[in-house]
């Protein structure tokens, strides 16, 4: 579905993202792990489009920077990590707006659309509260109203930046349960960039390592995640750590 | 008086508002760290200064100038100023009808008339007023206005050793004491008495000859693009109009304003004067009035009565005021002879 | 109902437009000289007929026909224009702070007004039109330095970008204004008269010129509402939601220099009325823009015109600036929304 070959992205001197060469198909959940710094975001940014880049980011072999914006929005959608938010919109009008890439018209039917809104209103939990404002929304609506926008935009791949950063536990757990209900259906794809070496580990199907913009290791989940990589580019026992971490909640 | 303040209590609102100040009574900017050096350079000349007095010593007591300027300061000359640095339009042109022309070695940057007055080094005034600039011109006198300078500018040139004459005419009294102070400076009282004697027989000529008071005029100070302004009560138009007969038809108004066009279009001014420029490209200001629509019916359009003086003739208080008065007197009667074969 | 999110309701649109209308007409019987109801019907039915009126109503009509009718509807175009562009512009830079002149755009229509008047450019044919295609082409020779500026130091054009060139440029345009009245010393009452901003004067073809600046732009940004809504919400969401970022944002500031541009050739540099009217009409309307553009293209039309109307009455015979009266109401209604909107 997405390759990406030898992508590199540079800002100013700096290279963020070096030779990077990857590929995600049908229903793999592909995690990018990597401590802070190592370029993980800005791989979900080129392949939205936005920052430049060398290299080529093909989207069902098609080339994406020759492709059009609204083609790309139908094939792709994107969650990040923060919203910032200046006005009073309502949760619905959000929603709607993740519809912008499929109506081409003026005059075009709205009834698919309308579908689609309420399905992802249904699925992200936030029919009681589309006629809310945003800015009266909890850090975890406001999420799940933007999940709900990319889910009404109805893409193929879902570009994740870490969306459960600031949420706590429960929305944490919900956001990931929405994002394996959705990947069920068939034709879909997911990549995102998580911090959690456990949500990573519990979710992904597929992994890539990232280490100062460099590709350490990548394929299934398993395989990428062992102690031998993950100390390597940590720099630390990380096994030992979580278990250390963990080990804690065994006498409750 | 009244009117005069009024007049620049607008101008400074409109360069505050424009933010380009250009006039206005800005205090002046801060240049105390250049004053003492300034001062003590005054200082190091003063031997020079010095060495006069005892060239005049034996002269009589009468060399020496002494006069209260128009704001009321006490001045003392030791003997009629041959450098003289004048701010304002209106000073150097009093200057120049002194015949005094060749001891203007500085003029306010907005000096324009007579032309000769291009050839004196131009210095920023008003709000930007520069002491540094003017003490680099050594003048024995800086003449300036008391409408567009602020006190702390005279203090500033006083500290600085430079003698200050402040002018200040809002009527056309004014403008005959401003040109006897600045003549008693120049040791030029003669000539001063002769200007003041031939502008009052000017205005005398006009004033046994008035016209029957059933005319008005409205004076335009800006043209309909930028917005009508015009001089009401308080100006030297005004006062020039009451003189000779004429009713300003913004009598109502205080200073310079800027009026409704509907107003004018329904108090219908006889005579129309435009102090509108012409720079020589379009239609002339008058063209321009004439061609406006709506005003067709007014009287002044109808009659072709508009009289354009371009030269800020009835704008300032010096000399010229005489002229620009006798172009308008002359001007309403002829408009008049015109019209009478026709009634 | 399902969708009223989205759709601009019929009625809301009536109302506005019958509140205009009512103000219109107000602002038209209102004025410097008092004309009697009967006579203005009278003279405006004259004129639609093109027939000469009786001679007693000869004041009447030079004053209803050439003077106030063209003035009002001047004003209402100016105001609609304005506010449309402050409109889109706080919805682009999703900054409710924002306004035409945030940009710099403002500064570089009233630089190329005043070089027109203190060089006295006139174009061939058009003798009054000098500052007009002096203030439109250096809005948008501006535009095209600021976004070059903009583009050069960061590609994406971010909204930050923008803005802080817009500041810079505002003050290096004026300088620059500063230096031209030097130069031109003897247009020195012409441009301090300009630079305050009237409408006096204002004629049927200027009231064209906005009419059919209006209608384009108008039309242009009312299509990109969706697009501003996406702005609104934030520059990387309209990107991965598929709106083509660049092309819309630079249609969009097109658009806005013309209607500044054009604005301000005719009535000077008139401030707030971009700032505060999509604000007020935020607070009723909500913030998407298929509301608020044509609610704000109303409420400024009505919100200059009232201006407008006390800057011509208040002080009969004289007249006040129109700038002065939107800066003093402007100002605080701005400070009343700042404070509002921080105690949220």
């Amino acid at each position: 579905m997405l390759e990406v070959e030898h992508l590199s992205v540079k800002y100013d001197s700096f290279v963020a993202v070096r030779d990077l060469s990857f590929a995600v198909t049908e229903r793999q959940w592909l995690m990018i792990v990597g401590p802070n710094g190592a370029g993980k975001s800005t791989i979900l940014n080129a392949i939205s489009q936005g920052v430049p880049y060398t290299g080529t980011i093909r989207f069902d072999k098609a080339d994406l920077k020759k492709t059009d914006a609204r083609t790309r929005a139908r094939a792709i959608g994107a969650l990040a990590q923060n919203h910032y938010v200046s006005y009073a919109f309502s949760v619905e009008e959000i929603v709607r707006l993740g519809r912008y890439a499929h109506r081409s018209g003026l005059f075009s039917s709205h009834e698919e659309d309308d579908a689609a809104v309420e399905e992802a209103l249904e699925m992200t939990g936030m029919t009681g509260l589309r006629r809310q404002s945003l800015l009266t929304l909890s850090g975890g609506e406001l999420q799940r109203a933007f999940l709900a926008q990319v889910f009404a935009q109805s893409p193929r791949l879902l570009l994740l930046d870490e969306p459960t950063n600031h949420l706590d536990l429960v929305y944490q757990k919900q956001v990931f349960a929405l994002i394996a209900e959705w990947l069920k259906t068939p034709g879909r794809a997911v990549i995102s960039v998580v911090h959690d070496l456990s949500l990573a580990k519990a979710y992904g199907t597929n992994a890539l390592l990232l280490h100062h913009g460099c590709k350490v290791a990548y394929g299934e989940t398993g395989a990428v995640m062992c102690p031998r990589h993950l100390n390597e580019v940590y720099g630390m026992d990380v096994a030992e750590w979580m278990q250390t971490m963990l080990g804690q909640w065994k006498d409750g | 008086m009244n009117g005069t303040k009024k007049m620049l209590a607008i101008m400074i609102a409109m360069t505050l508002l424009t933010a380009v100040f250009v006039w206005g009574c800005q205090p002046a900017k801060n240049e105390q760290p250049a004053e003492p050096a300034q001062a003590s350079e005054e200082t190091a000349k003063n031997p020079v200064a010095e060495e006069a007095p005892s060239e005049e010593a034996d002269q009589p007591a009468e060399a020496f100038v002494t006069l209260t300027d128009m704001m009321g300061h006490e001045i003392t000359l030791e003997k009629p100023a041959e450098r003289i640095v004048a701010l304002s339009a209106a000073d150097c042109e009093i200057v120049y009808a002194l015949g005094a022309g060749d001891l203007l070695v500085g003029r306010g940057e907005y000096c324009d008339y007579p032309a000769e007055i291009f050839a004196v080094p131009s210095v920023e005034s008003g709000g930007n007023t520069n002491v540094e600039q003017i003490l680099a011109l050594t003048p024995d006198v800086v003449v300036m206005s008391s409408m567009a300078q602020s006190e702390e500018q005279v203090k500033q040139l006083e500290d600085a050793g430079v003698a200050v004459a402040v002018s200040n005419a809002a009527d056309i009294a004014g403008v005959y004491t401003s040109i006897e102070m600045l003549g008693k400076l120049l040791g030029r009282d003669a000539e001063a008495e002769s200007i003041v004697s031939s502008m009052k027989s000017a205005f005398a000529e006009i004033e046994a000859n008035p016209l029957d008071g059933t005319q008005s005029v409205y004076f335009e100070v800006s043209p309909l693009q930028w917005g009508l302004w015009t001089a009401g009560t308080g100006t030297f138009m005004n006062e020039i109009a009451e003189m000779m007969g004429l009713r300003n038809c913004f009598d109502d108004v205080q200073g310079w304003a800027e009026i409704s066009e509907e107003q004018v279009l329904e108090r219908n001014p006889d005579i129309i004067v435009t102090i509108t420029m012409y720079f020589g490209e379009g239609p002339t200001p008058v063209e321009e009035i004439l061609s406006r629509p709506g005003w067709e019916n007014v009287t002044a359009v109808k009659n072709n009565a508009i009289l354009n003086l371009q030269n800020n003739e009835l704008s300032r208080p010096a000399p010229r005021l005489a002229d620009g008065a006798k172009m308008l007197y002359d001007f309403v009667i002829e408009s008049d002879q015109a019209l009478a074969p026709a009634a | 109902m399902k969708r009223g999110g989205e759709r601009f309701y019929g009625w809301i649109y009536a109302v506005f437009a019958l509140v205009t209308l009512c103000v219109f007409f107000a602002c038209i019987c209102l004025g410097s000289v008092w004309v009697p109801l009967k006579d203005i019907g009278r003279v405006i039915l004259d004129a639609v007929r093109s027939i000469p009126s009786a001679p007693e109503y000869s004041l009447a009509r030079s004053v209803m026909i050439t003077v106030r009718i063209p003035r009002v509807l001047c004003v209402a175009l100016v105001g609609a224009s304005l506010a449309l562009a402050g409109a889109a512009m706080q919805g682009l830079l999703k900054n409710p702070l924002a306004d035409g002149s945030t940009i710099g755009v403002s500064s570089g229509a009233s630089l190329g007004a005043v070089i027109a008047i203190a060089f006295d450019i006139t174009f061939p044919g058009l003798p009054f039109a000098g500052t007009m295609i002096m203030a439109i082409l250096f809005a948008l020779f501006s535009l095209l330095l600021i976004l070059g500026l903009a583009y050069r130091l960061d590609c994406s054009l971010s909204t930050n970008t923008i803005i802080l060139i817009g500041v810079i440029f505002s003050m290096f345009a004026s300088s620059i204004m500063s230096i031209v009245i030097t130069f031109a010393s003897d247009r020195l009452r012409s441009i301090t008269f300009w630079t305050m901003g009237s409408l006096q004067g204002s004629n049927y073809r200027n009231a064209a010129v906005l009419g059919a600046t209006l209608a384009v732009c108008g039309t242009v940004l009312f299509l990109h509402a969706r697009e501003l809504n996406a702005f609104a919400v934030g520059e990387d969401n309209a990107r991965q939601i598929g709106v083509n970022v660049r092309r819309v944002r630079l249609t969009v500031l097109i658009m806005v220099s013309c209607l500044i541009g054009v604005c301000v050739s005719i009535g000077g540099t008139i401030s707030f009325v971009g700032l505060v009217t999509p604000h007020m009409v935020r607070m009723i309307v909500g913030p998407n823009h298929k509301r608020l553009l044509p609610a704000s293209l109303f409420s400024g039309a009505v919100f200059l015109m009232l201006a407008d109307l006390v800057a011509r009455t208040i002080l009969i015979p004289r007249e006040l600036p129109i700038g002065v009266v939107t800066s003093i109401i402007g100002a605080v209604v701005f400070v009343y929304i700042y404070y509002r909107s921080r105690r949220r």
